[in-house]
């Protein structure tokens, strides 16, 4: 087990958000998190990299065990370092260059060699096809791309696991397909463990190999991804996917 | 009406020869409150609730008060506050020969840009977008390292129209140096002016004067602007 | 020279004969203020409109405003004009009320700085705006009054409000052409006392302007949260 998460909570102004949830990654997982919105999966995703704080629950992480609440700064940071994480809207540092906002991470993070990182940055950047983009400022490119070097970011640091909040919600439709096809290309050829928050059922159906469907701030039903879009055994879920595929749903209720 | 342009040609020279002082003035006090306005501006983010009170108030006061005031207080102030600290130490220095005014016009002049530029730092870091911090974060930085390296060069680039348009009001603001007997731009045009009572000529030749240095500073600011900007460029 | 200690009583104690003189200080900046504004929306109105001359004027005249000290102006105008006058009208206005001298120039400085304030907030409204006015049959003049500048004014507000502060500001600089106002009836008072009380003055005059200022910025606050809502 990589990863194995229990009872995570967390409240906003006395509204929670998030109520033990636990979850398990092994190492090549990929975990697809679906959902309505409000239903606390990306405050969840954000608790595993403290980008915001959870009241409860613990993390275990190569076999070490540590608080959620109360992680020492060191413990955030070393948990940081093996984790890299995808935001919606990107992120890219303005004030750097594609291939500087993936060394950054190499260098001021981890202490590799200017060169080293600069050869790192350079094959993570083809690996997302923006090698010709290296040296463009994130104005100058547009969301697909940014966001394909916000991925090269994340594996430039070889994580052990990279989290993906919505990484696809706020792209125009037609630039959606680069991203997830760079996306999957790392799952099925690089091997690289996923927890991903999304929209895109295709990719969840396609890539998963475990999907979990949270609402209200729990998990309401996990299994792999022909369970969960064949067999949904909760009416919550049969609702939320009867909203966003409804065709399918359709079908599939006729076979 | 008629001008005396034989005095302006004459007197404009004699002006301009004040513009070192002013600029010195402006220079010194600008390099003195940045360091300091920055300091301050990140007080009044992530510093403690007194400190962030303290601040608050001093930038409130000064920026809620006229320089000119400013400028009577501490010309009456600082010179007699440095006597009784001369004094408490056993020297012997007559401070009111020893210090040039032009000394006291700095600290003026820096305690005045200090509380401006704070707030112009504050507003810049914070109109940086919290997803910066956090993809710093996430890929493994402090957030210290975030800070150097990402947050403040942008902010940099976010303040540099307030920090020109400070610095263009910091150098009309010297012109009430001569209130403090220092022998700037204005202070020159005054005497030259009241010498031999052609005022409207004199005024005018310092008018001049100052046209030319805002416009030089404003131009030195522009290509600042646009090298340190460069990453805001439009789409290639 | 003999080191005095800070009395804090003559503070208090100066501060009534001291707000007589206010209105003079105030009678000043709102004058300037309202006249300002006048000046301020016909340059915004040049830099909006489509005649380049007017346009160039009154972008150098801004620009040449802002490089141009408050006191430089203030000394040109109180030195100047009554020639200008003199030379053209033949107008003897030497005697003239030395306030007005220091309201002629505050208009200008005003003038200046609200006129980028007011095209800047012109050109910030939605120019959809204009154009669902005008597709609904209003006149171009009728969509500018009834639905342009109305936004125009809220957007402007917050900026309107720090330029009144200030000009305010700004206005104490009216003592030097000896304008017995605030600051003018400190001196005299400093004056009197053979030069003592330089401080207890000058920090009771700063707390005047403090608490002026303050209330001003309250006052702007609350008119923007008010038309927020409304």
């Amino acid at each position: 087990m990589l990863m194995s998460i229990r009872g995570v909570s967390k409240s906003f102004n006395g509204a929670e958000i998030l109520k033990n949830v636990n979850m398990d990654i092994d190492q090549g997982d990929v975990v697809v998190i679906l959902g309505p919105s409000g239903s606390g999966k990306t405050t969840f995703l954000r608790c595993l990299n403290f980008l915001e704080q959870a009241d409860g629950g613990t993390m275990e992480f190569h076999g070490e065990k540590l608080q959620l609440a109360s992680a020492s700064k060191q413990a955030i940071a070393d948990i940081r370092k093996k984790t890299a994480f995808v935001f919606q809207n990107y992120n890219l540092f303005a004030n750097k260059t594609a291939l500087e906002n993936v060394t950054l991470g190499l260098t001021a993070g981890r202490g590799i060699s200017k060169r080293e990182a600069r050869e790192i940055g350079l094959e993570a950047l083809q690996k997302v096809g923006m090698l010709e983009r290296a040296e463009y400022y994130p104005s100058q490119l547009s969301g697909g791309q940014q966001q394909r070097v916000g991925i090269a970011r994340a594996i430039a640091v070889k994580p052990d696991v990279i989290l993906f909040d919505e990484p696809t919600s706020a792209l125009d439709p037609e630039l959606v397909g680069e991203v997830l096809q760079v996306m999957k290309s790392l799952a099925q050829e690089e091997g690289i463990t996923m927890i991903v928050v999304t929209h895109e059922m295709k990719f969840a159906q396609d890539v998963a190999t475990h999907v979990v469907f949270m609402a209200d701030g729990v998990v309401v039903e996990e299994g792999s991804a022909e369970d969960i879009f064949s067999h949904p055994k909760e009416a919550r879920t049969r609702q939320f996917l009867q909203r966003i595929l409804p065709e399918q749903f359709e079908m599939a209720a006729l076979i | 009406m008629e001008l005396d342009w034989e005095f302006m040609e004459e007197t404009l020279p004699k002006v301009w020869a004040g513009a070192g002082v002013t600029m010195e003035l402006t220079l010194l006090s600008l390099l003195l409150a940045l360091p300091i306005g920055f300091y301050l501006a990140v007080i009044r983010l992530h510093g403690c609730k007194t400190l962030q009170g303290i601040v608050r108030s001093y930038v409130s006061f000064v920026r809620g008060t006229p320089i000119v005031l400013q400028i009577l207080l501490l010309y009456s102030l600082l010179p007699s506050v440095l006597n009784v600290l001369v004094q408490a130490m056993g020297w012997q220095i007559n401070i009111f020969e020893a210090v040039d005014p032009f000394w006291y016009a700095v600290v003026v002049f820096t305690i005045n840009t200090v509380a401006l530029l704070a707030e112009v730092f504050r507003s810049a870091l914070n109109s940086i977008p919290r997803g910066q911090m956090e993809a710093g974060l996430a890929i493994g930085l402090s957030s210290l390292q975030v800070y150097l390296r990402v947050i403040i060069p942008q902010a940099m680039v976010v303040a540099m129209p307030s920090i020109c348009n400070i610095t263009v009001n910091l150098v009309k603001g010297t012109s009430l140096a001569f209130l403090m007997t220092v022998k700037d731009i204005m202070a020159i045009g005054k005497i030259a002016a009241s010498f031999g009572y052609n005022y409207l000529e004199a005024y005018i030749d310092v008018f001049f004067v100052y046209l030319v240095l805002c416009t030089i500073i404003q131009i030195f600011y522009h290509l600042v602007e646009g090298r340190i900007g460069a990453f805001r460029g439009k789409r290639a | 020279m003999e080191t005095r200690v800070f009395d804090v009583s003559m503070l208090w104690q100066s501060l009534p004969a001291l707000l007589e003189y206010l209105d003079v200080t105030l009678l000043v900046g709102i004058s300037s203020i309202c006249l300002g504004s006048l000046l301020g929306g016909l340059l915004a109105y040049g830099k909006l409109s489509r005649n380049p001359a007017g346009r160039y004027i009154a972008h150098g005249y801004t620009y040449i405003m802002r490089c141009t000290p408050s006191i430089v102006l203030l000394f040109i105008v109180f030195y100047g004009l009554p020639q200008l006058a003199e030379a053209l009208f033949d107008w003897e206005i030497d005697d003239w009320h030395r306030g007005i001298f220091a309201v002629i120039t505050f208009t200008l400085l005003f003038g200046a700085y609200i006129s980028e304030v007011f095209r800047a907030a012109y050109e910030a409204v939605d120019k959809g705006q204009y154009e669902a006015a005008v597709s609904i049959g209003l006149s171009p003049w009728q969509s500018v009054w009834q639905v342009m500048l109305p936004q125009a004014a809220v957007i402007a507000l917050p900026n309107f409000g720090n330029a009144v502060i200030n000009l305010l500001k700004e206005g104490a600089l009216a003592y030097t052409i000896g304008l017995i106002d605030l600051i003018g009836k400190g001196n005299l008072i400093i004056a009197q006392n053979f030069g003592a009380y330089g401080l207890e003055i000058y920090l009771a005059c700063m707390l005047v302007y403090w608490v002026m200022t303050l209330a001003i910025e309250q006052g702007f606050n609350k008119l923007e949260n008010y038309l927020a809502k409304g």
